[in-house]
């Protein structure tokens, strides 16, 4: 109990002594302190502070150093660096001071652990400053008779502190006030500066750790001027062209300072100034005369001076101030050259005589005309002609010769000196050799061989190649001792055509020329490439150059790269001069595409793909197969031909067997029936109603290739069916049919016309007819079984009276058809065959279809007295085969007339080859 | 004279004689620069005629060209020296008189003393160079001059500024004239013949 009251009696007593005001007139009694007392301290030095507890709080708090505690800001020390000195004091050591922090302070941990501060202490730590380096000086002048001295310094590293520094100069018996600097520490200005006194100056740098001072300067001021530039310049025209005065103040007067000086000056349109020889300035001065100028030029000067011995500083450049040159007489005559336009008449010629004006430099004024002479050197009688020209051209119109030109430019002053060119008649000297361009950090050289003879001076032409426009020619004149020259105005990426002419004393060398590029890129476009022509296997691709604008360059080469969709690409490369070019070896039926590439020097551009696709055939496959083919069906058709023609023979004897003429039977003079009508009239007997619409007569036009069409062919088949129901039962009647085999003959009869085999056996039968498409047949022809033989005296003569009756034509039709009997009979049915398929130009098929079909339905009249049905068929073939002509032809053979044929119905000898009708 | 045949005591002479003698060329400048200012800012006269004022000592001597080195230097430095207070009281006289409203004639008049200050230095060190012991200057120096009135000061400081004048060119003869090699005596002519 009583400690406890002890410890509260104890901390109460520490708070009264230090919040109570203690006995010197403080606030607070602590109840102890720390020595040093707010130390500055060196950076990375060791520290040891101290802490000092007052007697009456040992005896009254019962505290001891041994409960003192170190902190530094709010870290406490680690025990190893604290010391008991004595019952009151411990001391706390810093080995780097750069490890501390403010504040720091001193605790005591009382009993009851309770921590409490007795005092605490502010650190400074910084550097002690460094010798100021370095110093050095300048005086600038102010005005007339202020002069500034500034001097700087290093200072050294930071020191963390506040560090002073002061500008300190004096005489040898005279210390001066010290120069302190405001807001840096680097620099200070003395302004009470006297020349002529060696005076030392030095730095001083002091702060809480230490002092130090610089080297000393000693200098006099006076040598370390820098004066004001001089000032009221001024330029005046000097006597001569040549020649520009300058004037000046100086703002130093003699008795202080002797001056030297640099003039520099330089065209008012130039950047690169030209400096006055320093020798010629090195004395006080105030005026100066520059020398050496153009005439008429305008020209910026500028001056400065500094202390005659060179010592101190140049003073700033002056203000710049100009001046103008008076004109001289133009120096050099203007370059002069031509050009000759012979294309009028060669005898006559345009001369242009051009000239490039003078430079300003060369012109040394205002040129104010040209005079142009021209002396005609081939007659020496001719009069010198002169114009005054004021432009830079002039055109003359010159018969063919030799001609020396003079031009004179005149300004103000005086003449140029005269620029001659010689006009020869002929350019027949030698021209330069290996002509060549460099194009050379941006410009474009051109240079050449020299020839052997003297060459007063070369002529360059060029002009920017254009496809749009002409040649525009610029020129310019070199030096006969000149080999290379570079060419103004030049751009990249154009083409230029460059000429170079020699002129000689006594003549001209005609001109070589070459092409060139000051830069080359690649071409702004590639080449549109297509097809001119598509093979198999190959194709013949075209494109065109490409303009000079979109070479940009030389073209190296052109490249073509095709592929197919699948595959890979392949590379051509083609000659530039081509535009032409013929892929091989392609795939045919294959679609490729194409493209193509124009390289220059500097790179390529590819034009648009094209695509196209090769053929399936090539040239003349198709004709290769298809002539073979045609040449051997033809060859096997003449093989058949030549087969049945050999074998005709043969072929007759199997297809067509000799048919006995029944006219020529004992039994044709046999007539069993008398004809059941007599019909003179000539009209109804050629076309008794309804006796021949059983007969199909059809007419066939040879070219008339259409009408063999099916439908036509629909009554042949019919007609074929009927044939062959009627297989077995015919005889052969009339046997004309050469289709008609002795078993297979088709009749077509006539009412009442009999067939007779000359077969021991004569079979009558009955024949119906089919009618021609629809047309119904009214006959039906009965073929008799009967073996009797025909009488000829059954034949009437009224029949043939009838006939007789019948239109010319009829007749001829007839007599025809009797010939032909006659000639079918006599003839080969090859051979009709034959000439019906040649009437049908050719076309076999066509002749079956003669046979089988008729495309006209034009009854066609048969003499139904004489006319067998084997007749009427073989005037229908007949009549196709001769065409619509039917050509009248007199059958000679053929004895008796038409009126004198037996008007009976008695079976007859027809000797026509018909046969009557039973 | 052991000093004087050195070399670098005849190289320390010479750059001595050389910046006193463009000092001198100065000072002469900026007292007649000054002599324009003064008279203007004291309203006088520029062609006023001052009798001579004591204690200024008068830059004109017979027989200037007899005169041997160091008698130069001597007469310049007691001239220098009482130029020096005289200025120096001007100095104090034109502050009580004007305060600091013409700090311009102020900072020229300050000028002008440190450049009569500056020769007399370069004299004290040519006659070291001779080995001649510089003469002390005399204890409290000049007596004060009695108390003047203001028109009296202003002609007095004329006065000053004239004579300090005609001295700077003075001086510069003297310091020229030691300057001259002496085939026969080298490095210093003239100072054998001093006493």
């Amino acid at each position: 109990m009583f400690s406890r009251w002890n410890w509260v009696a104890c901390g109460f007593y520490l708070v009264l002594n230090i919040c109570s005001p203690d006995a010197s007139g403080g606030l607070v009694q602590s109840c102890g302190h720390i020595i040093p007392e707010s130390p500055v301290l060196a950076l990375g030095s060791n520290f040891t502070a101290l802490c000092i507890l007052n007697e009456s709080c040992l005896d009254f708090g019962n505290i001891y150093a041994s409960q003192i505690i170190w902190k530094i800001k709010n870290r406490v020390v680690p025990k190893e660096q604290y010391r008991e000195i004595n019952r009151t004091v411990s001391s706390v050591t810093f080995n780097d001071t750069s490890a501390l922090a403010t504040p720091l302070t001193c605790n005591i941990l009382a009993d009851g652990q309770i921590e409490q501060n007795i005092y605490g202490i502010t650190v400074t730590v910084g550097l002690a400053p460094e010798k100021p380096k370095n110093l050095s000086c300048i005086v600038h002048q102010m005005s007339r008779f202020t002069y500034v001295m500034t001097c700087t310094w290093n200072p050294g590293r930071h020191t963390f502190l506040d560090t002073q520094f002061r500008l300190r100069y004096r005489w040898p018996e005279e210390i001066f006030p010290d120069c302190i600097p405001k807001d840096v520490n680097n620099s200070c200005t003395i302004t009470d500066i006297q020349f002529f006194v060696n005076t030392e100056i030095w730095v001083e740098a002091a702060n809480a750790l230490g002092k130090a001072e610089s080297d000393p300067l000693v200098v006099d001021p006076i040598n370390i001027v820098k004066p004001l530039s001089p000032q009221n310049v001024s330029v005046s025209s000097g006597l001569l062209p040549t020649i520009l005065k300058l004037s000046w103040e100086n703002w130093i007067s003699n008795a202080v300072m002797t001056l030297k000086f640099n003039i520099r000056y330089r065209i008012v349109d130039d950047t690169d100034w030209m400096e006055v020889p320093s020798d010629d300035t090195a004395s006080p001065r105030t005026s100066f005369s520059v020398q050496g100028l153009r005439p008429y030029t305008e020209y910026v000067f500028s001056i400065r001076c500094m202390k005659e011995d060179g010592m101190g500083y140049w003073s700033d450049w002056s203000e710049e101030k100009t001046g103008f040159t008076t004109e001289d007489q133009p120096s050099k005559g203007p370059p002069l050259w031509r050009i000759i336009d012979k294309s009028h008449s060669p005898a006559c010629w345009t001369v242009h005589l051009i000239w490039k004006a003078l430079k300003p430099f060369e012109a040394n004024g205002v040129i104010l005309q040209y005079e142009v002479t021209v002396r005609d050197k081939s007659s020496l009688s001719s009069p010198v002609k002169k114009y005054n020209v004021t432009s830079t051209n002039h055109t003359l119109e010159l018969p063919e010769g030799t001609y020396e030109v003079t031009l004179i430019a005149r300004n103000s002053v005086g003449a140029s000196p005269p620029s001659v060119l010689l006009i020869p008649a002929s350019n027949s000297k030698a021209p330069v050799k290996n002509l060549r361009t460099l194009p050379k950090h941006d410009k474009l050289w051109v240079g050449w061989t020299a020839p052997n003879s003297n060459v007063l001076k070369y002529v360059i032409e060029w002009c920017l190649v254009s496809s749009s426009s002409d040649c525009i020619i610029e020129w310019q004149i070199a030096l006969g001792d000149v080999q290379e020259v570079e060419l103004k105005g030049i751009k990249p990426f154009k083409c230029y055509l460059i000429t170079v002419y020699p002129l000689y004393a006594d003549g001209q060398g005609s001109g070589q020329s070459v092409k060139a590029y000051l830069k080359q890129d690649r071409p702004s476009k590639g080449p549109t490439v297509q097809t001119k022509k598509v093979g198999k296997a190959e194709a013949v691709l075209t494109w065109n150059h490409l303009t000079v604008e979109e070479q940009n360059g030389f073209i190296r080469n052109y490249t073509i790269l095709y592929k197919t969709i699948d595959g890979n690409e392949t590379v051509v490369t083609v000659d530039p001069s081509k535009t032409e070019y013929t892929l091989s070896s392609l795939t045919s039926d294959t679609l490729y595409t194409v493209r193509m590439m124009a390289s220059t020097d500097n790179g390529s551009r590819t034009g648009p793909d094209f695509t196209f696709t090769t053929q399936k055939f090539g040239k003349g496959e198709i004709e290769a197969i298809v002539v073979p083919v045609c040449l051997a069906f033809l060859l096997i058709v003449l093989l058949g031909v030549l087969f049945c023609f050999n074998k005709r023979d043969l072929i007759k004897k199997h297809i067509w067997p000799i048919v006995p003429d029944p006219s020529k039977s004992n039994i044709a003079q046999w007539s069993p029936q008398v004809p059941a009508k007599h019909n003179f009239n000539a009209k109804d007997q050629m076309y008794p109603e309804g006796s021949f619409t059983d007969v199909s007569v059809v007419e066939i036009e040879a070219d008339d290739k259409k009408s063999f069409s099916e439908q036509d062919l629909k009554p042949f088949d019919l007609l074929k069916k009927e044939k062959s129901t009627s297989e077995g039962h015919s005889s052969g009647i009339g046997g004309s049919s050469c289709m008609s085999s002795p078993r297979q003959s088709v009749s077509d009869s006539d009412e009442g016309e009999t067939t007779q085999n000359t077969s021991s056996t004569v079979q009558y039968s009955t024949v119906v007819l089919n009618g021609y498409r629809d047309q119904t047949p009214a006959q039906v022809f009965s073929r008799s079984e009967s073996t009797q033989p025909l009488l000829d005296s059954e034949e009437r003569p009224e029949d043939h009276a009838g006939g007789a009756d019948s239109p010319a034509q009829r007749q001829q039709y007839f007599r025809q058809n009797g010939g032909q009997d006659e000639i079918n009979t006599d003839r080969p049915c090859f051979e009709r065959t034959k000439q019906i398929t040649h009437a049908s130009e050719g076309d076999l098929v066509g002749f079956v279809q003669l046979q089988i079909s008729g495309q006209s339905s034009q009854p066609l009249g048969l003499g139904m007295e004489k006319n067998t049905q084997e007749a009427a068929l073989s005037n229908v073939l007949q009549t196709y085969t001769e065409g619509q002509t039917v050509r009248p032809e007199t059958v000679e053979e053929n004895p008796l007339s038409v009126d004198e044929m037996p008007k009976s119905y008695l079976p007859q000898t027809v000797r026509q080859g018909g046969y009557m009708p039973q | 004279m052991a000093a004087a045949d050195s070399p670098s005591a005849a190289l320390r002479r010479r750059d001595l004689c050389s910046r006193g003698i463009r000092l001198a060329g100065k000072m002469r400048a900026d007292v007649v620069d000054l002599l324009d200012a003064y008279v203007e800012q004291q309203g006088l006269d520029a062609s006023a005629s001052v009798a001579a004022v004591e204690g200024v000592p008068l830059a004109a001597v017979e027989r200037w060209d007899e005169q041997t080195g160091t008698q130069r230097l001597l007469e310049n430095l007691a001239a220098y020296r009482a130029f020096r207070a005289l200025l120096a009281q001007m100095l104090e006289e034109q502050r009580e008189q004007l305060g600091e409203a013409d700090a311009g004639l102020g900072r020229a008049l300050a000028a002008v003393l440190l450049q009569v200050s500056a020769f007399a230095y370069h004299l004290e060190e040519l006659l070291r160079l001779e080995s001649r012991g510089v003469p002390g200057e005399e204890g409290d120096g000049p007596p004060p001059p009695p108390r003047l009135s203001l028109f009296e000061q202003k002609l007095r400081g004329l006065g000053v500024l004239r004579e300090l004048a005609q001295w700077a060119v003075r001086s510069a003869r003297d310091l020229r004239q030691l300057a001259k090699p002496s085939p026969a005596t080298g490095a210093a002519p003239g100072l054998a013949e001093s006493p």
